[in-house]
């Protein structure tokens, strides 16, 4: 059951994600971005998340049976919080400077190179 | 086993040098001192890898924290990663060497030397790395980085490019982990070595196709091929000199190191699939490439566009997958990097004088009356691109036909032999509009612009290169040879 929820939650973080990504306003697509990064997390916690019965971190050992969990998929995880957020902060600042160059927040305006 | 300490220097030696050079950000002349310095320490380190990996013959690990494969991080050296090190350090320093004689407002700010090393770090650290996740975490530094250093760009639309090229680069970076989810599903491991054993063993499981897929979207995105390119030109035009000369020219290989990874270590069972794909997308994009440079108005633009036909050539090449043809692809690369280094320097250099501070060929145009070494050193390298002796460039492209004739791959040789031309075409009109056609009247250059040492001394390697190659072939055909054994690979990296 719970593997059904999270393949829903994942499919519709994805989904929700990539429409904002693609609209044109900036600050949505910068939303997208973040969106989508927390769908590709949920999907690395669920590559794992079924393996296993104990906290990858509890030291219990010889004093039972069950099979710890597996603890390399947080670790990614981990790993792709920090980036994500160090991606979005970085997105967001570009976007502040665009929109206080360009006067605007559709990035079809935003086209002084192109000609 | 000291020598292994020889695979993590490289990394280490820029990382460490970018934090101290943030410590020396109150004085420019020591910092710039500092990481020229380090810089070059880190490129004697690469040489001496490849020199080890290649005398020895036999691939370098280096567990990180002493965990063993395939439960910690590998960072592995066999020829190909040494040698696009090697490519890679050396175009970084001719780079770094560019910066310091440029006149660019941007050069002068505390962090682009702690930036510049930072960049080194994330491109050899992709290159080095034996685990895919770790990947994804030097590609990361490299586009942070890199975004970075186009955003402080002189010029005003820098903040656009460095928008498009981060976002892009975000997308890639999500596909490459959902590869990396998808294939930890699948296998329960991100080691290549031994994610390479198990492929081989079993290929059923169902989300094999797709990692494949997102890696080779990753992979395409970081190589700016065909279908995925389009950040590419733009950003060229706004980066800063040293910036794009290095990103353009080493970032890309990236790209081409993956499909040599992808095509030989990962899914050797599976080429099949990938191998007319790249072949495809490299003719479409060489004549893309081509057209595309004739057609543009900016120097530099022009060998971003250049840039695009070029890989394409190299991807046609590791699609027909032969060993010549990979041997082929391996000079190529190498002398790419090199060639569009000192071309894309060249252009810089030319900005630099120009009354205005462009590459755009209308206010250009005659500025090279002043510069005429810079001219000497374009028509040199613009030959060495299309591939007319004595460069380097001749080499590798003989190398090509010679595999494509010999794979009797006839309609993909005769696209891009023609497509051959293209390069002659738009390299030759830019010389015009830069070195023969007269100034218009009225226009001032101005009396200084940036040094043109750092793009004499690529030029002049290639030309050594390509007058004495043997060295260089010597090292592709080992590599090839090495590449066509996956299996001494992953018992390296797996002990035993």
């Amino acid at each position: 059951m719970i593997e059904l929820f999270t393949a829903l939650a994942i499919s519709a973080l994805f989904a929700i994600g990539v429409f904002q990504l693609l609209r044109r306003n900036l600050i949505r697509s910068a939303m997208g971005v973040a969106i989508v990064s927390n769908a590709i997390n949920l999907f690395l916690l669920a590559s794992g998340a079924y393996r296993g019965e104990v906290a990858a971190y509890a030291n219990l050992a010889g004093q039972t049976a069950r099979q710890p969990s597996d603890a390399l998929p947080q670790a990614l995880i981990l790993t792709a919080i920090v980036i994500g957020m160090g991606a979005f902060a970085v997105v967001l600042a570009l976007v502040y400077v665009l929109s206080l160059r360009y006067k605007t927040s559709d990035s079809d305006e935003v086209k002084g190179l192109r000609h | 086993m000291t020598n292994e300490f020889l695979v993590v220097l490289p990394i280490l030696v820029p990382l460490t040098a970018a934090v101290i050079a943030i410590a020396l950000r109150r004085r420019h002349e020591v910092q710039a001192a500092w990481s020229f310095g380090s810089m070059l320490t880190s490129l004697v380190f690469a040489v001496l890898l490849l020199a080890d990996v290649w005398g020895q013959g036999r691939p370098l690990v280096f567990q990180l924290g002493g965990w063993p494969a395939p439960f910690g991080i590998s960072l592995v050296a066999d020829v190909l990663s040494a040698l696009m090190a090697v490519m890679c350090q050396l175009v970084l320093a001719g780079g770094f060497l560019y910066a310091l004689g440029c006149r660019d407002q941007c050069a002068q700010y505390p962090m682009f030397y702690p930036l510049f090393l930072l960049l080194a770090t994330g491109l050899t650290g992709a290159m080095l790395t034996g685990d895919l996740f770790n990947l994804f975490v030097f590609a990361e530094l490299l586009v942070f980085a890199g975004a970075a250093l186009t955003a402080m760009s002189d010029d005003r639309f820098g903040a656009e490019a460095a928008y498009k090229y981060f976002y892009i680069s975000l997308v890639a970076s999500i596909a490459l982990l959902l590869a990396c989810g998808s294939l930890y599903v699948s296998y329960g491991t991100l080691n290549m070595a031994d994610l390479a054993r198990r492929i081989a063993a079993d290929p059923s499981p169902p989300l094999v196709l797709p990692a494949m897929a997102f890696l080779m979207v990753f992979f395409m995105v970081k190589g700016a091929v065909m279908p995925f390119h389009f950040w590419q030109p733009d950003f060229h035009t706004a980066a800063p000199t040293p910036v794009h000369a290095v990103l353009s020219s080493v970032v890309v290989k990236l790209g081409i190191y993956g499909f040599f990874r992808m095509t030989t270590l990962l899914f050797p069972g599976q080429a099949e699939l990938i191998r007319p794909v790249l072949v495809v997308a490299g003719a479409v994009g060489v004549w893309f490439g081509g057209l595309g440079a004739v057609g543009t108005y900016d120097a530099k633009r022009m060998l971003a566009y250049s840039t695009l036909g070029q890989l394409g050539f190299i991807l046609v090449a590791i699609g027909w997958g032969t060993p010549l043809a990979l041997a082929a692809a391996i000079v190529y690369a190498f002398n790419h990097s090199l060639l569009k280094a000192a071309m894309l320097m060249l252009a810089g250099s030319v900005a630099s004088r120009a009354p205005v501070k462009t590459a755009a060929f209308d206010v250009i145009t005659g500025v090279g009356k002043k510069m005429p070494l810079a001219g000497v050193l374009f028509l040199l390298g613009g030959m060495g691109l299309a591939g007319i002796p004595p460069l380097n460039g001749f080499i590798g492209k003989l190398m090509l036909f010679q595999s494509g004739v010999e794979s009797q791959a006839y309609l993909p040789l005769a696209v891009i032999g023609l497509a051959g031309i293209v390069t002659l075409v738009y390299v030759m009109r830019a010389f015009q509009r830069i070195w023969w056609v007269p100034m218009p009247a009225g226009a001032k250059t101005k009396p200084y612009g940036d040094r043109l040492i750092a793009p004499a001394i690529l030029i002049a390697l290639s030309l050594a290169l390509g007058l004495w190659a043997e060295p260089l072939l010597r090292l592709a055909y080992d590599t090839v040879a090495w590449l066509s054994v996956p299996e001494q690979y992953v018992r390296v990296v797996l002990g035993g």
